[in-house]
């Protein structure tokens, strides 16, 4: 079990008269070199599933398991580490550094994982290659388009090859034709056997998993394997 | 993360953003270029207000004396100062022969407070060049801290007797013999030979040029040579600054006793005044030292001032950059990777600051040292090393203690919270 989280509560404001429960008593499974999407409405509390698994919030209550460690015991360093090194992120902002081109951008990770300076150069260009973006390493992302700029994202995001990933709404500022390019590599990466995470609205970009759980309101309202078409 | 890494970030991040960097340093520079400035000025300014007092020498007593009896009050005097040996030195009249006196050596031919004669359109400060013939012992040069520089003082022997000898001051020396050797030959003062057994080395006091122009002759020359007029300036040397203090207390109480005041506060005899510059010294120094106390603080403030624009500065900052904080935290960055990237970037951009403000405060010194060149005529301003060191390192510790707020701020998000930002 690569994930696993119990009973999980998010509460904004708890006990005022504004109490928002973002997260409400979730419990889900994900096994290794699963390829699931998060699906809900707006307000469903999906984001905020994404922001506890990983690791980039901290639950109210509940229990998180990441490949067997307890999430809430861990400390601030040993949660970077994680972030760093388990857990590959891809925004539907992109969240790149602007001030740094594209492969700074992409050495960011490694450079905190500690990779030595000479291997880093090469392995950030390798990721930059896998998503197309090598020949624009020396761009700002000022200087790219939207598309471009979310493949150097997934680029950061793969350098250091973590065994899981989690995009949430990666295709929501692209247009269709580019968005489907961005769930190719995500297929890609699935084929290579990381765990693929998508958060997404759209039941269309959905059906691109090949297990779906619902949310609305905070809680689990389905869960289904699903036949995908390109498989 | 190493250190070098996060040197190149903090180095990469004040070059992207060079205005924010700019205005950081700016408080920086101010304030450190301030700081030189003002306190090389006052250090240049304290030290040229001390300097007359160190050539004039330490300890001196000027005794005035206008007494009605002729020269009976002033041997009374000069024979109550053996009782004081105790606390002084020496001894000497110091007064000057206030008639003309031609004097003569060669074919040159000088005549001393010759003011009818003087030229007062030539521009040239008469205290500055004209020559002037004064009475002394032989501890002239004690008394009035001149030094030797050739030949020697007078002696007992040839002031008591009234021997024709004298000692030239540089002035006088120059203006007579250029740059020969005076000592051994012969001048003559009113047709009258003396023989030159000295000469003194440059006094150069701004206020006082007068006493390097002169030839001072035994004082028992009064007689022939001054129409025996009362003697009434005197310059005794004390031993050291307490008894300076002590020799005062009992001149003034005898010479208290030999003109005694009457009931209208009237001296009938005659009168004096006795003082020191030494007091004159430490009142200066005390006001020097007021003085560096308030340009201190002022500094301090606009170095105080110029931390506050660095930490505002940085606290803009960490808010403009929370987003890359979070975006930075979600791929892996420890808390202390950013800390410490915001410490050096805050260091680095003070210690670039400070050192601009110290080369800005050397090169403003020099400027003001030169506008102010009539204050310190012949002086050099140099800023003082330490102050600059001081004010630079004071500069980088602002920088480390304003910066850490806000690096702590920053790295305490949750990578959420951050991210959300904008």
């Amino acid at each position: 079990m690569l994930i696993d989280i119990r009973d999980l509560y998010k509460i904004y404001n708890e006990g005022k008269e504004s109490e928002v429960r973002a997260l409400d008593g979730v419990s889900l499974q994900i096994d290794r070199g699963e390829f699931v999407a998060i699906v809900g409405q707006s307000g469903s509390g999906k984001s905020t599933m994404m922001n506890v698994l990983g690791c980039l919030d901290v639950p109210t209550y509940g229990e998180y398991y990441l490949d067997g460690n307890d999430i809430n015991s861990l400390s601030d360093k040993q949660l970077a580490r994680i972030r760093n090194r388990e857990i590959g992120f891809i925004f539907q902002g992109y969240n790149l550094i602007q001030e740094l081109d594209a492969l700074e951008n992409v050495t960011l990770p490694l450079i905190y994982r500690g990779v030595s300076v000479f291997d880093r150069e090469d392995m950030a260009m390798e990721a930059l290659a896998k998503v197309g973006m090598d020949s624009r390493a020396r761009h700002r992302p000022s200087e790219m388009s939207g598309g471009q700029q979310q493949r150097v994202a997934i680029a950061r995001a793969i350098a250091t090859s973590p065994p899981i990933i989690m995009a949430d709404e990666p295709t929501g500022a692209l247009d269709s034709r580019t968005g489907k390019h961005v769930l190719e590599i995500l297929r890609e990466l699935y084929r290579g056997g990381t765990t693929i995470l998508l958060i997404t609205h759209d039941d269309g970009i959905a059906a691109t998993a090949k297990r779906v759980v619902r949310l609305s309101d905070g809680k689990i309202v389905s869960d289904s394997q699903q036949e995908v078409e390109w498989e | 993360m190493n250190l070098w890494q996060a040197f190149k970030m903090a180095f990469k991040s004040i070059a992207m953003k060079k205005t924010r960097s700019f205005l950081t340093m700016l408080g920086i520079i101010i304030g450190v270029a301030s700081v030189v400035i003002m306190m090389s000025v006052m250090q240049g300014q304290a030290k040229k207000s001390m300097e007359m007092f160190e050539k004039l020498g330490e300890n001196k007593i000027t005794l005035y004396l206008w007494a009605w009896d002729g020269g009976e009050s002033a041997q009374r005097v000069t024979d109550y100062c053996l009782v004081l040996g105790d606390y002084i030195t020496g001894i000497t009249p110091n007064a000057e022969i206030n008639d003309t006196v031609t004097i003569q050596y060669g074919s040159k031919t000088i005549k001393t407070n010759d003011w009818e004669n003087f030229d007062w359109n030539s521009g040239t400060d008469p205290w500055s060049t004209m020559l002037h013939v004064y009475l002394g012992s032989e501890q002239y040069g004690i008394c009035n801290n001149y030094k030797l520089a050739g030949g020697r003082e007078m002696s007992y022997l040839e002031v008591e007797k009234g021997l024709p000898v004298c000692i030239l001051a540089a002035g006088a020396k120059e203006q007579l013999f250029g740059f020969t050797d005076p000592v051994g030959e012969t001048i003559t003062l009113n047709g009258d030979p003396f023989q030159v057994v000295g000469y003194y080395k440059p006094m150069d006091i701004e206020y006082r040029p007068e006493m390097d122009n002169l030839i001072v002759i035994p004082y028992t020359f009064n007689r022939t040579m001054n129409n025996n007029y009362d003697m009434n300036e005197y310059a005794i040397k004390a031993r050291d600054a307490q008894s300076t203090v002590q020799a005062m207390t009992r001149l003034t109480a005898f010479l208290n006793g030999m003109f005694p005041m009457n009931a209208d506060g009237w001296r009938e005899n005659g009168d004096f005044r006795v003082s020191s510059n030494n007091s004159a010294a430490e009142n200066q120094q005390k006001a020097s030292m007021m003085q560096s106390l308030v340009m201190a603080a002022i500094a301090g403030i606009s170095l105080l001032v110029g931390g506050i624009g660095i930490m505002n500065i940085m606290l803009v900052t960490v808010t403009e950059r929370t987003r890359e904080i979070g975006i930075r935290k979600a791929i892996g960055a420890e808390r202390s990777s950013i800390i410490t990237q915001f410490l050096i970037e805050a260091a680095v951009i003070c210690s670039i600051g400070g050192l601009i403000g110290i080369g800005i405060g050397y090169v403003g010194t020099m400027i003001a040292g030169k506008l102010m060149k009539d204050v310190f005529e012949g002086m050099i301003l140099v800023p003082d090393t330490t102050i600059a060191i001081g004010a630079f390192l004071f500069s980088v510790v602002l920088g480390i203690i304003f910066g850490m707020y806000p690096a702590i701020k920053a790295s305490g998000l949750q990578p959420v919270e951050a991210l959300r930002a904008d």
